[in-house]
């Protein structure tokens, strides 16, 4: 019998393991850039018709995907982070209603406009000093961490909120969409560890992207914000707050991002496992464990799947009034992701 | 009694007539409104003797800026207009820088007893470039604006045309266009 050290592997495809990482990571860096490339594209080239598509489509489903994260997450005993998860959860259903309650104050005449900038202020502030609060919990359930820098910087942040309160808003609007690729980051760190040396690479494809982008459309003309929608769509990405820049080149970097975002939520982390599979709620610790809610976790997912219809449904209803809606609503999946980023480093 | 009630009297005698007296003062001019400024760009004054009136040339890029500024009225003030314009947004932006630095003092002290020097090398390397970089552009900041216009007087003589920058404003009322240009009395050589 021959010895298996001497069967010749050539005729096998990626019969090593070393060569298949390094193949399965290579598919994974085109993929990645392909991806990338092409969201750029698009995003650069009809930047108002892919922001309606992209969010029509993928906005509910996204947020879908990142409540069965969370809930992943989430453990089944709380323990030592009792605090940590109090915080956050109360951070999180104050903050959105607050941000919730802005619009429906100033419309009903409660304040001027004028006193706008001082309710986003108030509003940046509490957000940074829960997150600092945050930060600060995570840093103590670990004694080799020293964390408490968090307070001076939430505080450096709250002093440039309140010069620009606005502008800070809209820096939120953009670093939001970045935040999947940290996670993303983590949990390649956690389960394909081989494959994070190429992604961190492929992520400095994205300020040359994006620097591309710059070169290209900071001269064009801004978009015909002409009927409502557009219109939206322009001040969503800063076209109000930056008049000088043009708002062809606002939508599509915040297009792009966006594409981005969805992207990692949808395809990237649960093709990774990081979501475990969609349809079976025992790779979530809460419904798993002796004297879970597996029911009562079924039901929210399956809860959340008819308002992901609903959502399709009000978009072709009336695109517009609940594209308002949602990025209102969207604020608490925004938030939640703070505290659970937070364990993951 | 009778001196209380006669003092009282005369008092009020004083405190009506006083009424009487600020009835006659005029009525304070109002304040003029402030111009709001809409768009910043450039201007430049060009004497032409062969002309029969005085023309503004705007050229289309400029005329479709001032436009979309002022359809945006205004658009919105800048970050150094917002803040001057607000007591209540610099006052707590200066508390929140204040305890910025108090705190990050308190972490710097436990930093530095911890012997965390490359975080101490870190903070110290970026005060050290943010303060090279302050005194780098408050160095080359340039000089006032009014300072371009000084020689208009004399350039319009000699016929030279001077540039300068220029601030858009929109103004109430019905009146024509109105150039103000900032010029200073500067006192004459063997005025003093």
């Amino acid at each position: 019998m021959e010895r298996t050290a001497n069967i010749p592997l050539a005729a096998w495809p990626f019969a090593r393991p070393a060569d298949r990482t390094r193949v399965s990571a290579r598919l994974f860096a085109a993929l990645l850039v392909a991806s990338a490339c092409v969201s750029a594209a698009l995003a650069s080239w009809l930047p108002l018709q892919v922001s309606i598509v992209t969010v029509f489509l993928f906005a509910g489903p996204h947020n879908w995907f990142e409540l069965r994260y969370f809930l992943m997450r989430l453990p089944a005993r709380m323990g030592r982070s009792r605090n940590f998860f109090a915080v956050a959860f109360a951070g999180i259903g104050v903050l959105t209603l607050g941000y919730l309650a802005l619009p429906a104050l100033y419309y009903t005449n409660v304040w001027s406009g004028e006193n706008w900038p001082l309710a986003i202020a108030t509003w940046n502030t509490l957000l940074l000093l829960w997150l600092a609060a945050l930060v600060i919990l995570r840093g103590r359930q670990n004694s080799s961490r020293d964390w408490s820098w968090a307070l001076p910087a939430a505080f450096g942040l709250c002093a440039v909120n309140w010069l620009a309160p606005d502008l800070f808003s809209l820096a939120i609007v953009y670093l939001h969409p970045l935040v999947a690729l940290w996670f993303l980051d983590r949990h390649l760190r956690r389960t394909r560890s081989e494959w994070l040396r190429t992604y961190r690479r492929c992520l400095l494809l994205l300020p040359l992207l994006m620097a591309g982008m710059f070169w290209q459309l900071s001269g064009t003309p801004s978009l015909a914000d002409d009927n409502g929608l557009a219109w939206r769509i322009t001040q969503h990405a800063g076209g109000q707050l930056l008049p000088n820049v043009s708002t062809h080149l606002l939508v599509s970097m915040h297009v792009f991002l966006e594409m981005l975002h969805y992207g990692v939520w949808i395809i990237a982390l649960p093709l990774i496992g990081a979501t475990g599979a969609i349809w079976s709620t025992k790779t979530i610790p809460l419904a798993r464990r002796h004297g879970g809610f597996p029911k009562f976790i079924a039901a929210i997912l399956i809860c959340s799947l008819f308002v992901v219809a609903v959502l399709w449904m009000g978009f072709t209803v009336n695109y517009a009034a609940t594209r308002d809606l949602y990025f209102a609503v969207a604020m608490a999946h925004v938030l939640a992701e703070a505290p659970f980023l937070l364990r993951m480093i | 009694m009778k001196r209380t009630l006669i003092l009282s009297t005369a008092i009020c005698a004083l405190l009506a007539s006083a009424i009487y007296a600020f009835g006659d003062i005029a009525r304070p001019k109002p304040t003029p409104v402030e111009g709001k400024t809409i768009f910043y760009t450039g201007l430049t004054v060009v004497p032409d003797s062969k002309s029969y009136e005085a023309r503004l040339q705007i050229s289309q890029e400029t005329l479709k800026r001032i436009q979309a500024a002022g359809a945006n009225n205004g658009g919105p003030a800048s970050v150094v207009q917002g803040v001057m314009h607000s007591s209540t947004r610099t006052i707590m932006a200066g508390l929140f820088m204040f305890l910025a630095v108090s705190f990050a003092g308190v972490w710097f002290a436990r930093s530095s007893q911890r012997r965390n020097h490359k975080a101490v090398a870190a903070v110290l390397l970026i005060a050290v470039f943010f303060g090279i970089a302050t005194v780098i552009v408050r160095a080359n900041a340039g000089p006032p604006g009014y300072i371009r216009w000084q020689n208009l007087p004399q350039a319009l003589k000699d016929g030279k045309a001077t540039s300068g920058g220029l601030n858009i404003e929109i103004v109430a009322g019905d009146e024509n266009i109105k150039l103000i240009i900032p010029l200073r009395n500067t006192p004459k050589q063997g005025e003093e």
